[in-house]
């Protein structure tokens, strides 16, 4: 089933938090909802599923228009970042409570219950308390609780924050296995872009109540709308260097020494133009062509990886991921090359170019 | 955190400031089951017949079991008709989108500290014209009232700490409103419908002054009142069967204190955490 | 309107109705009767109009001539067409009798029995027996005195066929001054305001809900709640348990246990007969022990609230803040002066008003302990309404005059609950609903 959104508006006294948003989840896909906290990504998942009302704008469900049809009918599965599994009931009341509320018969329920147990797993914790459950087993309930009346959508409310490392990994991949053997279309809202991207078909990225971009996580990736998008994908994250044109060469601020070409495709842009360039780790290498000095001041070794930070004479930072093997040290003065062709160009107003 | 030989002054004064509490409570024990001579402090023998009362009544009273029946009666639909009402009104305040909710939490608040003493002649005289004087459904009614301040704002507080995510949750899953307040909220604040029964009963248990006034006829008698006619009344004057039949009177209170002290201190407390 | 919404007045409404009935209700009436004169004479319900020896002397004093009284009061016999009717319908006394008295006398007036029979005596049907004509008289017996007449109507007309030629005002006054109900006045402020003996209650309450606060209801309190935090586990939780006893208690047996302490024959007497102290009630026999026993009783169990709400809070002061001024050198005064007091400043503040309140309005343990003796030397304000109203000894209770006094701490109820409500952080209670249904 297809879920749409349109012209959301939603208001808390008097500020607007979201103005006019327009979304689309295809059927069987697993959209993201990415986002730093109080972007507004949770109350659009409320909005989506009746919890919240919405001061303007529409929900469809496939042909149906649900704007007006309270949350209990809509027939959405929602998990929450607590789970926010019945603390009085065992697993399996908690996973038949759905469809107890709906009156269906003892035998349906054992039935359905039994079935969407194995899906996730928990067929030998159906007699026990949710207090008596780790983490990773609370989440399979909840998940199970979600999927056992067949939904139309699949919420996700940042269902992986509370899990420790190891189980986060786990879940996430679980997640991804159960939602494509159900072919349920899902809404993740998470503010973890590794998360987001490893996961979704699409993300959509928002920021300050509004979708700033609806694409692939590669596409995402390598083409962001704006700096704020390059910025939040990405770990080790982006570094971004101003400065101002100067006869098709950008000259960095504060020191007039430090100067990067401008790359082919950003051509032509006038003296004066103040523009911001984002790098990203894997394309500040030694090997890359157009060179740029500094000074180590942070090494990172991270297993299989290094992680620097290079400070430029203009005081900027620029990162670069390397090999395990790489041998520079702190305080080594390098000149390593960034990738002419990988520059992301943004304008004054972050929008790339 | 600090040395433990510093303790004692302390101990000896709160132990010095507590010795009225130590002998009289000692002593309301003691001298049930025992006889002093006069002049003396220390009991001689053990007795039980100053519990006689139990089985032959007092000369001139009513019958115990009978009052001690309408103490119960009175103490527990008391109990029942607030943990009722203030758990309802406790979850609406607590969660739903009542018009003026803030005008009514204020007023809770504002009968909280309200003293209802003030209103008892009042009370007394619409008993009166609407002649539920001198019944126990009037005194029920006016002292479950009276308890309903404190019992919603405890209810409410208990309901505040519930996940708003369960209820989402129950939302999301197809409950009405009131499916989940019964099926998923209830159950969560048990603990508090616990600590407020046990309070309303023990309020309703020991009252004295709603009863002695509005209903002051024999035939709804509660303990209290029973108690305090005994003493007020010079043909019995015998201090040893006053604080058996006290002692009578404080034994399912001690239980629930036993048991309960904890959720009560909260509750005597005035509800109120910070 | 929202399913919520809906829901939310559905169960706010039992709590709303109970609280109508036996909370505004109250408040609001007592208002009410409080510019009225009810009292166990006049009943709560309405009243009859009865001209009584009383209501004579009441009207003398006002300035009626004493000739109008004497007529008010005498006993006088007038052929009136009422007793016209009773006399025919009983069939007692001869219908011609009545039938020349209703055609030819009607309306006349005799002061007296014997002018009234030797009248009688001159009619053409009269009886032939002095039995039978005194039969006639009692029919036609038409005294104020001791009638009742259900309303103001009634009571004009028998003042009308008196032929006493009052004046409309004046006859109004009769009414009034003969009226057994109540009525509405502000005679009750008056007296509450000239009365001396109000002015020693008030004084009274004074005393009694400043020594209880300071020494016991916030005092000992606090004492008790800074003691139990630095005792060990065990011992603090003996005292804490030891002081809640007050408060579970029931009432009538606590006051009991009072005073058995200090009756004739009671444990203190017990013990200082072997001191050769006579033996005497310690809880009534002077004032000054009197108010010594109020204030024990009453801040014994008063001290057990705050040491509650005390211990929680300094139990939320943070451990590092304690032991930083430990490590700063200070010493358990220092630290508890420095910091424990000035960190409990709220919950001191809040307690002292919520206590003010409370014992301002309490009477209960003095009603059963002193019952405001020995005279009048421990009744408080709110125990003087109640027995005003409620509970005295010469049995006419007042209750307008109960309710007046009650009324003033009532607004004194309303005016420090208000305050109470700006303790509150108030607006950190109302969170919105998160589920907008």
């Amino acid at each position: 089933m297809e879920i749409v959104v349109k012209g959301f508006t939603k208001h808390f006294g008097d500020t607007a938090v979201i103005e006019n948003m327009n979304l689309t989840v295809k059927d069987g896909e697993m959209l993201a909802l990415l986002g730093p906290s109080g972007c507004g990504k949770s109350t659009t998942l409320f909005a989506i599923c009746g919890i919240h009302k919405m001061d303007a704008g529409q929900v469809l469900f496939g042909d149906r228009d649900v704007t007006h049809v309270p949350a209990q009918q809509r027939n959405v599965g929602m998990v929450f970042q607590s789970y926010a599994l019945y603390p009085h009931m065992t697993v399996f009341q908690n996973i038949a409570f759905p469809l107890t509320v709906r009156r269906e018969s003892k035998v349906d329920i054992k039935r359905k219950v039994m079935e969407i147990a194995d899906l996730v797993y928990i067929g030998e914790l159906l007699e026990r308390r949710p207090a008596q459950l780790s983490g990773g087993q609370q989440q399979r309930v909840s998940l199970a609780r979600a999927l056992i009346r067949r939904p139309g959508v699949l919420m996700l409310d940042e269902p992986l924050a509370n899990l420790d490392a190891r189980l986060r990994l786990e879940m996430r991949s679980e997640l991804r296995r159960i939602q494509q053997e159900t072919g349920i279309a899902a809404i993740l809202v998470t503010h973890d872009q590794v998360e987001a991207m490893s996961i979704c078909d699409r993300i959509a990225i928002m920021d300050q109540g509004k979708i700033l971009q609806i694409a692939t996580p590669a596409e995402m990736y390598q083409r962001p709308v704006n700096s704020f998008v390059a910025g939040f994908l990405g770990d080790p994250p982006i570094s971004f260097l101003d400065g101002v044109v100067r006869q098709g060469i950008l000259v960095l601020q504060g020191d007039a020494d430090d100067t990067i070409p401008l790359p082919e495709h950003i051509s032509g842009q006038p003296d004066g133009k103040v523009l911001r360039l984002g790098v990203r780790p894997e394309h500040y290498q030694p090997h890359f062509p157009t060179k740029v000095k500094g000074a180590v001041v942070f090494v990172e070794m991270q297993g299989r990886e290094i992680l620097f930070d290079v400070k430029l004479s203009n005081g900027d930072l620029l990162r670069s991921v390397q090999a395990a093997s790489s041998q520079f040290k702190l305080g080594d003065t390098v000149e390593w090359g960034v990738d002419p062709a990988q520059i992301l160009v943004f304008d004054d107003h972050g929008t790339r170019l | 955190m600090v040395g433990h030989s510093r303790n004692w002054p302390v101990i000896a004064g709160l132990g010095l400031i507590s010795i009225p509490l130590l002998v009289m409570y000692i002593y309301l024990f003691v001298d049930t089951v025992t006889d002093s001579p006069a002049g003396s402090v220390l009991p001689n023998r053990f007795t039980l017949e100053h519990w006689r009362f139990l089985t032959e009544g007092i000369e001139g009273k009513g019958n115990i079991w009978k009052v001690t029946l309408n103490t119960a009666i009175f103490a527990s639909v008391t109990t029942t008709v607030v943990l009722l009402v203030s758990s309802m009104a406790g979850y609406a305040l607590s969660r739903l989108n009542v018009p003026m909710r803030r005008y009514f939490l204020a007023g809770v608040l504002m009968l909280h500290a309200f003293p209802s003493v003030t209103l008892i002649i009042a009370i007394f005289l619409i008993l009166q014209m609407v002649g539920l004087y001198n019944t126990l459904i009037g005194v029920i009614l006016v002292k479950s009232t009276l308890e309903l301040p404190l019992g919603i704002w405890i209810m409410k507080g208990f309901y505040d700490t519930v996940p708003w995510e369960i209820e989402m949750a129950g939302i999301v899953d197809g409950a009405s409103r009131f499916r989940v307040w019964r099926s998923l909220v209830l159950p969560q604040v048990q603990p508090g419908i616990v600590a407020l029964g046990v309070f309303s009963f023990l309020a309703g248990w020991s009252e004295y002054v709603l009863p002695q006034v509005l209903a002051p006829s024999s035939n709804v008698q509660v303990l209290s009142v029973y108690l305090a006619s005994l003493i007020a009344d010079d043909q019995h004057f015998d201090f040893n069967l006053f604080k058996s039949v006290g002692m009578f009177y404080i034994i399912p209170v001690i239980i629930l204190y036993i048991f309960f002290q904890n959720k009560l201190m909260n509750i005597y407390g005035g509800g109120i955490k910070g | 309107m929202s399913v919520s919404a809906r829901l939310g007045i559905l169960f706010l409404a039992p709590a709303l109705i109970f609280v109508t009935l036996f909370f505004f209700a109250p408040v609001v009436l007592t208002g009410v009767f409080s510019f009225t004169n009810m009292s166990t004479a006049t009943g709560i319900t309405g009243g009859a109009y009865q001209v009584t020896s009383n209501v004579l002397r009441q009207l003398a004093d006002e300035g009626f001539e004493k000739s109008t009284l004497d007529r008010l009061g005498a006993k006088s016999y007038v052929v009136s067409a009422q007793a016209l009717v009773v006399a025919t319908t009983e069939g007692v006394v001869d219908k011609a009798v009545l039938v020349e008295l209703e055609s030819k006398h009607l309306g006349k007036t005799y002061q007296s029995r014997r002018d009234f029979e030797r009248f009688l005596k001159k009619l053409k049907n009269r009886p032939r027996s002095t039995r039978d004509l005194k039969k006639i008289s009692p029919y036609f017996r038409a005294s104020l005195m001791g009638q009742r007449f259900e309303s103001e109507e009634v009571l004009f007309a028998m003042l009308a066929s008196l032929d006493l030629g009052l004046p409309d005002p004046q006859m109004r006054h009769v009414a009034r001054a003969s009226y057994t109900g109540w009525v509405w006045g502000t005679g009750n402020f008056k007296r509450m305001f000239s009365l001396g003996d109000n002015l020693r209650v008030l004084r009274n309450t004074g005393i009694y809900v400043v020594a209880t606060l300071l020494l016991f209801n916030t005092g000992f309190a606090l004492v008790l709640a800074i003691a139990t935090f630095y005792l060990p586990g065990r011992h603090s939780a003996f005292f804490r348990g030891l002081w809640l006893l007050p408060r579970i208690t029931p009432p009538v047996l606590y006051v009991l246990l009072w005073k058995w302490l200090a009756w004739d024959t009671g444990f203190i007497n017990t013990i200082l007969a072997n001191f050769d102290i006579q033996s005497r009630n310690w809880m009534l026999d002077t004032g000054a022990n009197a108010w010594l026993f109020v204030v024990l009783i009453n801040g014994f169990v008063g001290a057990s609230m705050g040491m509650i709400i005390f211990a929680s809070a300094i139990k939320a002061i943070p451990q590092t803040m304690l032991h930083a001024s430990e490590v700063d050198g200070a010493n358990r005064w220092q630290q508890i002066r420095h910091i424990i007091l000035p960190q409990i400043k709220w919950p001191i503040m809040f307690i002292t008003v919520y206590q003010t309140l409370s014992l301002l309005t309490s009477f209960e343990y003095i009603w059963l302990s002193t019952d405001g003796g020995p005279g009048t030397s421990t009744e408080v304000w709110a125990l003087a309404a109640f027995h005003a109203a409620l509970d005295n000894y010469w049995g006419n209770l007042q209750y307008g005059y109960g309710a007046a006094l009650a009324l003033v701490l009532v607004v004194i109820g309303v005016v420090m609950s208000l305050i109470y409500l700006r303790l509150f952080n108030f607006d950190a209670l109302i969170t919105r609903p998160r589920i907008e249904q």
